[in-house]
């Protein structure tokens, strides 16, 4: 294999790049042809889930070795970064979300590319399409415990979590060190208008804004640092603290609502808290991209391909690990999983990457200054 | 200048060999130290740097990002380095100069804490001390039993420091204790005979003939204590106290890297400048040779009354260090919930086929075939960077010592110790900028910048051991005709063999144990066991991140025990009546 790589990167170092079994137009068949001989793929990738793919897809292509990585997105970015610096490729896919940066640094200069399997085209909607392929929407949402809430969340308003009651009981993942965190806090900034208004609802007042504070999201960022919120390094640490079984007064936390799924095995009861105002965090694209320049080009069309599903009625083994509530498939063709609130009904809000991107560096600095 | 260091010079002014030596010294040390350091200079004189810079030092984050985490990164390394120098200075002048009983149990399991990696002690601090601030499945095994221990000591700056404590003593006595053993009988006689008290005799002789280890020691242990990412990260974050470590990971993290860089180079900065205070008192000590031609005759101290409590206020620190983390660790592997240490035990986690009902199916480790490749890869990296370390530190504490006590010396030894003040991330950031290109992704990339992170344990190994063997000896074999090669590897290597071999553990132990510098640097093909650790921990999966850590700490005594560590060439001084 490693022979194959030099060959082909010698081609390609030789500006015979056309050469290499890596066509564009090559029909689907000449793609798998041409991953059975590259014979490995490897995936970096922003869930633990991955692993369960490399099961599933091996068992689907004997031949083709798939090399999972679990790697957060924000980490990706850095290493994909890295790895360019140093003029060498990785890993073949990435699959990440951290849409914002991902668009800026990563797709606008070229370094990952989109790859929209030809047989599903037609049934993902073309702002899924672009700028790289929407695996799924992954989201960022306030969840609670509801063995200890059974009647539903204890709080309804994003403001409750700055009052007395919740101090020290927030845990979310460090904004300084993850993007998908840094990401959720921006656009309670950008929606500062409902921030506004929600606090009015609860209140009957309206936002007292410190001197320097811009608008209500940022002194909401800034009364939640002030009501000592917990940050941690792993959503799973969020996950055990805000969901284990058997706490009396758990705390709140943000999380991703698909980690309900595993509440069963983990011996957890999270849920989320989608009533609650104005909207209870962030929904957004998980992407699917091939770097440029992969070794493996062939076998990351085909793992990407395959990662879609198949005709089955819920996409078939590829899609199983992704067939749960608080995930969002892109293909249309695939019902909504019954035991989650359908997306329309869902509150959270849909962040739009090229306003975040421009906002997140500020809001990244507030946080910074206000611990 | 003493006599002696006058003829060494003399001898070594009238061969060529030095002069080779210095270039030598000094062309792996920029390549090692002063080539990413560059890549840092470069990237802060960037448009972007310049924005960092200004950023981090008036911005309105300069407080949170700069000026708190710097007061915290310092107080913590003074602490600990006043700390481990009392404490690994105590246990070294008790274990070699007096006659406490128990000193060879002590003594044996005084150098082990050094082989913990950080992140586990971190980890197993929380497995005893979490309170619910991380919800109340997250409580330590205090908490459990009732016993819920104050915030501050489970999260924040005395944690951190605790740990670090805890974890880098060992290096200061594994420094101390050597040089406190070459102090002969007839030195403290002659003291003695004229008069002065026990007191009297650790102040005016003993201490000044010690004083370049404790100022090494010292040293060391602020270098790591002040760079050290893990504890702080693990210990810190749920109570956002952060050191410049942390802040400058999570610049790089969030793609800020010239912010990394400008907290790094603020870090050096300020470490350097004490580093220049410890090297004046290195200086002020270095003329005294204690290896003389002359058998060291030493009797022991007698601590009378004190010998019992003493002993066992030694043993307690040396227990507590040791053995209590690393059961705190096997047992938080055998069990359902990490703190919760009492409930049903279980293999699962070692040995446990795929259950999917059970960490997301992951095998117990002992099955794993990636854990099987890490370990080979991490036991590779250990022993070919502490055999390349080794061969630099010889080259670079030869030439430090040939050349004697001027400006280059000191120039060269300040260089070779810079590593040590540049958190390993950076290192490992660094050197993918610089070297990447020919060698990312490949085993050759990690040695090499192991090999210039574990520069200054070498050079220190080496400088020590060189600096202790009398001139007189090395004189005698120049004067029988041996070459400079021959006075080497006649003279000069098996008399600081002991030491060159406690050096390569050193190396070895902290390239097998290490987390940060190897985060960036590892690929696919090329898994290390602390980073497989460090993914099973950030997964939720506990369990296995302490089988993993157990692993490490196993295969750092194994290294320990092959090199003899716990026989007598390592501690020869725990043999002695």
């Amino acid at each position: 294999m490693t022979t194959l790589r030099s060959l082909s990167l010698a081609l390609c170092a030789a500006g015979l790049c056309a050469l290499v079994p890596a066509a564009a137009s090559a029909s689907e068949a000449e793609v798998e042809a041409a991953a059975r001989a590259e014979g490995q793929v490897t995936v970096y990738s922003f869930t633990s889930r991955v692993f369960r793919l490399e099961t599933a897809f091996e068992e689907a292509y004997p031949e083709i070795d798939l090399i999972p990585f679990d790697i957060s997105s924000t980490e990706q970015i850095a290493r994909i970064q890295a790895e360019l610096q140093a003029g060498v490729t990785g890993a073949d896919v990435a699959y990440l979300a951290d849409a914002p940066v991902v668009t800026e640094a990563l797709v606008e200069p070229g370094h990952l590319e989109a790859f929209v399997p030809p047989a599903f085209a037609d049934r993902i909607p073309d702002r899924f399409e672009t700028p790289l392929l929407a695996h799924r929407l992954s989201t960022k949402v306030l969840m609670y415990n509801e063995e200890a809430h059974p009647d539903g969340p204890p709080v309804d308003t994003l403001w409750a979590l700055t009052t007395e009651p919740w101090r020290g009981r927030v845990v979310m993942v460090d904004p300084s060190q993850r993007g998908d965190y840094l990401d959720l806090l921006t656009e309670i900034v950008l929606q500062s208008e409902a921030m506004a208004a929600a606090h009015e609802a609860e209140f009957g007042e309206p936002v007292k804004r410190d001197a320097g504070i811009a608008n209500a999201g940022e002194q909401w960022i800034v009364d939640l640092l002030a009501n000592d919120v917990v940050f941690v390094s792993s959503t799973d640490d969020v996950n055990v603290a805000v969901g284990a079984l058997g706490q009396e007064n758990p705390p709140l936390g943000f999380t991703s609502y698909s980690d309900r799924r595993d509440n069963e095995e983990e011996g957890w009861a999270l849920q989320v808290a989608n009533e609650v105002e104005p909207a209870p965090g962030i929904i957004y694209p998980a992407f699917l991209g091939i770097l440029a320049n992969a070794p493996n080009p062939n076998a990351a069309k085909l793992l990407i391909t395959w990662m879609m599903g198949d005709e089955s009625e819920t996409g078939g083994p590829a899609l199983a690990p992704f067939y749960v509530p608080g995930d969002y498939l892109t293909r249309t063709d695939i019902p909504p999983h019954q035991d989650a609130i359908p997306l329309d009904q869902f509150r959270a809000w849909r962040i739009d990457p090229e306003a975040t991107a421009a906002a997140r560096r500020a809001v990244a600095d507030l946080v910074l200054a206000h611990q | 200048m003493t006599p002696a260091s006058t003829s060494r010079a003399r001898l070594g002014g009238r061969s060529l060999a030095p002069a080779v030596l210095t270039v030598g010294a000094f062309a792996l040390v920029a390549l090692l130290v002063l080539a990413p350091l560059a890549h840092i200079g470069l990237a802060l004189a960037t448009e972007a740097g310049a924005a960092a810079l200004r950023d981090v030092f008036t911005g309105r984050i300069a407080t949170n990002m700069l000026w708190l985490p710097l007061k915290h990164t310092l107080l913590i390394g003074l602490a600990v380095t006043l700390a481990c120098v009392v404490l690994g200075g105590l246990l070294a002048w008790l274990v070699t100069m007096t006659d406490m009983p128990l000193r060879r149990v002590i003594g044996l399991l005084a150098a082990l804490p050094f082989m913990i990696p950080t992140f586990a002690v971190a980890l197993a601090w929380t497995v005893i001390f979490a309170n619910d601030r991380l919800g109340e499945a997250g409580i330590g095994v205090l908490a459990r039993l009732g016993a819920e221990p104050p915030a501050w000591l489970a999260w924040g700056a005395v944690p951190v420091t605790l740990v670090l404590i805890a974890h880098l003593y060992a290096i200061a006595y594994l420094m101390i204790a050597p040089a406190l053993a070459t102090v002969g009988r007839d030195l403290i006689a002659a003291a003695e005979i004229t008069g002065a008290s026990r007191a009297q005799v650790l102040k005016g002789v003993v201490f000044p003939l010690v004083a370049p280890a404790l100022a090494a020691a010292g040293a060391l242990c602020f270098a790591e204590a002040a760079s050290s990412f893990s504890a702080p990260a693990i210990l810190g974050l749920p109570v956002r106290f952060h050191t410049l470590a942390t802040r400058a990971y999570g610049a790089f993290e969030t793609g800020s890297p010239e912010r990394g860089y400008a907290l790094i180079a603020t870090m050096i900065v300020v470490s350097a400048a004490l580093l220049l205070l410890a090297a004046r008192a290195r200086r002020r000590g270095q003329s005294f040779a204690t290896a003389a031609g002359k058998g060291v005759v030493r009797a022991r101290m007698a601590l009378g009354a004190w010998r019992w409590p003493l002993a066992i206020a030694a043993l307690a620190l040396v227990t507590a260090t040791t053995i209590v983390p690393a059961l705190a660790l096997v047992l938080s592997s055998l069990s359902p919930q990490s703190g919760d240490v009492f409930g049903a035990w279980s293999w699962h986690y070692w040995l446990g086929a795929p259950d999917a009902a059970i960490a997301r199916g992951q095998p117990g480790i002992l099955r794993n075939p990636e854990l099987h490749r890490a370990f080979i890869v991490t036991l590779a990296a250990g022993l070919f960077t502490g055999v390349s370390a080794l061969a630099v530190g010889l080259v670079v504490g030869e030439a430090i010592a040939r050349l004697g006590a001027g400006t280059v010396a000191t120039t060269l030894r300040q260089l070779a110790f810079l590593p040590l003040l540049i958190p390993g991330l950076a290192i490992g950031a660094a050197f993918i900028g610089l070297y990447g290109a020919l060698l990312y992704g490949s085993f050759a990339l990690v040695v090499i910048a192991g090999v210039a992170a574990t520069l200054p344990f070498a050079v220190e190994s080496v400088a020590a051991a060189r600096a202790q063997i009398a001139a007189e000896l090395e004189e005698s074999a120049r004067l029988a005709g041996a070459g400079p090669l021959g006075v080497l590897v006649g003279v000069t290597l098996p008399l600081a063999a002991g030491k060159l071999l406690a050096g390569f553990v050193l190396v070895f132990v902290k390239m097998v144990r290490d987390l940060d510098l190897v985060i960036l640097l590892y690929t696919p093909a090329l898994p290390l066991l602390t980073v497989v650790a460090f993914r099973y921990a950030s997964d939720g999966f506990a369990q296995f991140a302490h089988a993993v850590a157990v692993v490490i700490l196993v295969l750092s005594i194994a290294a320990h025990l092959a090199a003899g560590g716990f026989g007598r060439a390592a501690q020869p001084w725990l043999a002695e009546r």
